[in-house]
């Protein structure tokens, strides 16, 4: 069995990327993106935990998949709505560029 | 697997709940045009039938459901009245200006009501999954709140930032919960403060778990330095959905939060001596910067959306303090938030009749208020002395409450420097004070006008605000003042709530 820390290893990286994409990119789709990497990351994270850790009898302990499972949907819901109000700032502003989207500022 | 389905019927009023969303989003689009405006009415009226049925059914109960995912006890029944409560007068401040100037308002109640659902789940959640998801099914309901006036690219905006930051926070949070699953292998409050407990050592990664959750928490709730969304989502945002983040999210937010720590965090007290020190700073910061900022702002919402991440400063103060053998901290971070927000229900309710007579809502704007609408004036004036913490209003009981229970929890500091902020607050709620009885009446008042936003006011003298927003205003006004002189019974119920939580105390 390949170890845990490789899985977290990978996991890590993959959020890493995420994490990057959202502060650097400045297209809101690609923030969503960049946002449903760090969600996966997770994933995995979760899925590798779960058949490691040990559970009742001779199962792995499946929390962590059933977790995953809530996030997968939990992030299509969050891509549907973000893609929802980007497209409606598009029509309205003609642009999805963040740093044109400055009515308000601190 | 019996165990699961046992005691599903404590769950009814959530049941009920959904079934009364879904229900209104059902009713409204069969509805005709002109008939709309019973959607609100039946909404409210729905909310006070939950009420009755939760107290009917849950009072005194202390059990918990799905193998210990939900609790149903004295604490998560008091948020819950709380929440359905709070529901009830939202709608009433809300009505005329969904009505005037939102698109599809019989959605909005029923998005409204979904989100009183996810607050529910929230308060009784006693896992990470369980939390999570409530946590979603509220935020989800606000980003599309947030961005309802499809028209205005301001509130498209407030929707854009909200969903950016919001889902980001959440990503956070979620690689928070699976690091503490991938380290200890469990989710549920108290399996967590056990494993915290037994570990002697903790793991470095079980700390960048709790750190991630924290992170993820401290964005939802604004604490400062995860505040920027903030601002500009209150400011864009329609002014009701304002008024419904600054009261209802912000008090799900903490009622989550409190249960996590003394639930997950308070009993493994050697390592929750360590969290104390950094729940102090983030709450010392959160004041400070909340509140020195609010100095230097002109539009009304962003004053409200500064003055709130400070009261989110005094919050995290009273977290930091809880301790396991006392309820006072804990006590005193809820008898906070229900006097912060109906205070704050009281601010806004006066600011949106204001707005729905005038369409304005810069702080210039409400100059000579005193002389054209004494009532709203004497409204906001009030609601702005109980939140600088002045006496015989609901701030000066909470405050002094609040900032005992900091300093007998062994952070004299942190009480000081809120008493400190405190302070500062009060000049810029003085300020808003003297434009509306110092300042004289502009000359635009008496000739009416038509505004950016289309429509055209009569001259405001001939108008006052509708009756239902004078029976909100009134009644929350009662609020803020008993509250203030006589918090005894509240106080009872809060402490049974929180002999819930913190069961050791």
């Amino acid at each position: 069995m390949v170890p845990l820390a490789y899985f977290q290893l990978v996991s890590a990286g993959l959020f890493a990327i995420g994490l990057y994409g959202v502060l650097a990119r400045r297209s809101a789709v690609l923030i969503v993106m960049s946002i449903e990497l760090m969600l996966n990351a997770v994933n995995i994270n979760l899925i590798a935990a779960s058949s490691h850790l040990e559970g009742l009898a001779n199962f792995a302990q499946f929390d962590g998949q059933i977790i995953a499972i809530f996030v997968i949907t939990v992030a299509a819901a969050e891509v549907g709505l973000g893609l929802a109000i980007i497209l409606r700032i598009h029509r309205n502003r003609s642009t999805v560029n963040v740093d044109e989207i400055d009515l308000m500022k601190w | 697997m019996p165990e699961l389905t046992q005691n599903i019927g404590l769950l009814s009023p959530e049941f009920a709940l959904a079934g009364l969303a879904l229900g209104i989003l059902a009713i409204d689009l069969f509805l005709p045009d002109g008939k709309k405006q019973v959607t609100p009415w039946l909404s409210a009226a729905g909310l006070a039938g939950i009420i009755a049925l939760s107290l009917y059914m849950l009072w005194g109960r202390q059990e918990t459901l799905y193998g210990g995912l939900l609790a149903v006890d004295a604490f998560s029944l008091f948020f819950k009245v709380f929440f359905l409560g709070l529901g009830i007068l939202i709608i009433f401040t809300s009505m005329e200006y969904v009505d005037r100037r939102l698109d599809n308002p019989g959605e909005f109640y029923g998005l409204l009501l979904l989100s009183i659902l996810g607050m529910n789940v929230m308060a009784q959640s006693r896992e990470l999954l369980t939390a999570y998801i409530a946590l979603e099914l509220l935020s989800f309901c606000l980003y599309v709140m947030a961005a309802y006036a499809k028209g205005e690219p301001k509130s498209n905006e407030a929707g854009l930032k909200y969903i950016l930051i919001g889902a980001f926070s959440s990503a956070i949070l979620l690689y928070g919960v699976s690091m503490i699953y991938s380290s200890v292998g469990v989710t549920r409050f108290a399996d967590i403060s056990l494993a915290l407990g037994s570990a002697g050592d903790v793991s470095p990664a079980l700390w960048a778990g709790l750190a991630l959750l924290v992170v993820g928490l401290g964005f939802k709730v604004s604490a400062v330095p995860f505040h920027m969304w903030a601002p500009d989502v209150y400011e864009g945002a329609p002014l009701p959905v304002t008024a419904y983040l600054a009261i209802g999210s912000k008090a799900a937010a903490f009622a989550l939060i409190l249960r996590l720590v003394a639930e997950g965090f308070v009993p493994a007290e050697d390592l929750w001596s360590q969290w104390q020190i950094i729940f102090a700073v983030l709450a010392a910061v959160t004041m400070l910067v909340g509140n020195l900022v609010a100095l230097a702002q002109t539009n009304l919402k962003r004053l409200m959306a500064y003055s709130s991440i400070g009261h989110v400063g005094f919050l995290l103060a009273g977290i930091a303090a809880l301790a396991p053998s006392s309820v006072l901290a804990s006590n005193g971070v809820m008898l906070y938030l229900v006097g912060y927000s109906i205070t704050n229900l009281l601010v806004f309710a006066a600011i949106i009749a204001f707005f729905n007579l005038t369409g304005r809502e810069e702080i210039v704007d409400l100059a000579g208020l005193a002389d054209r609408q004494p009532f709203l004036a004497a409204c906001i004036a009030i609601g702005f002395f109980s939140l600088g913490g002045l006496p015989i209003f609901a701030g000066f009981a909470i405050k002094f409450y609040l900032f005992v229970a900091v300093a007998t929890g062994g952070f004299l500091w942190l009480a000081g420097l809120a008493i400190f902020a405190s302070l500062i607050s009060i000049y810029y709620y003085l300020k808003v004070i003297r434009q509306m009885y110092i300042e004289p009446v502009p000359e635009y008042v008496a000739a009416g006008s038509e505004r950016e936003d289309g429509i055209v006011y009569e001259p405001e003298q001939n108008l006052s605000p509708s009756f239902l927003m004078l029976g909100v205003l009134a009644i929350s006004m009662l609020a803020v003042v008993l509250a203030g002189v006589y918090p005894a019974p509240l106080l009872d119920l809060i402490e049974a709530a929180s002999q819930a939580i913190l069961p050791g105390a």
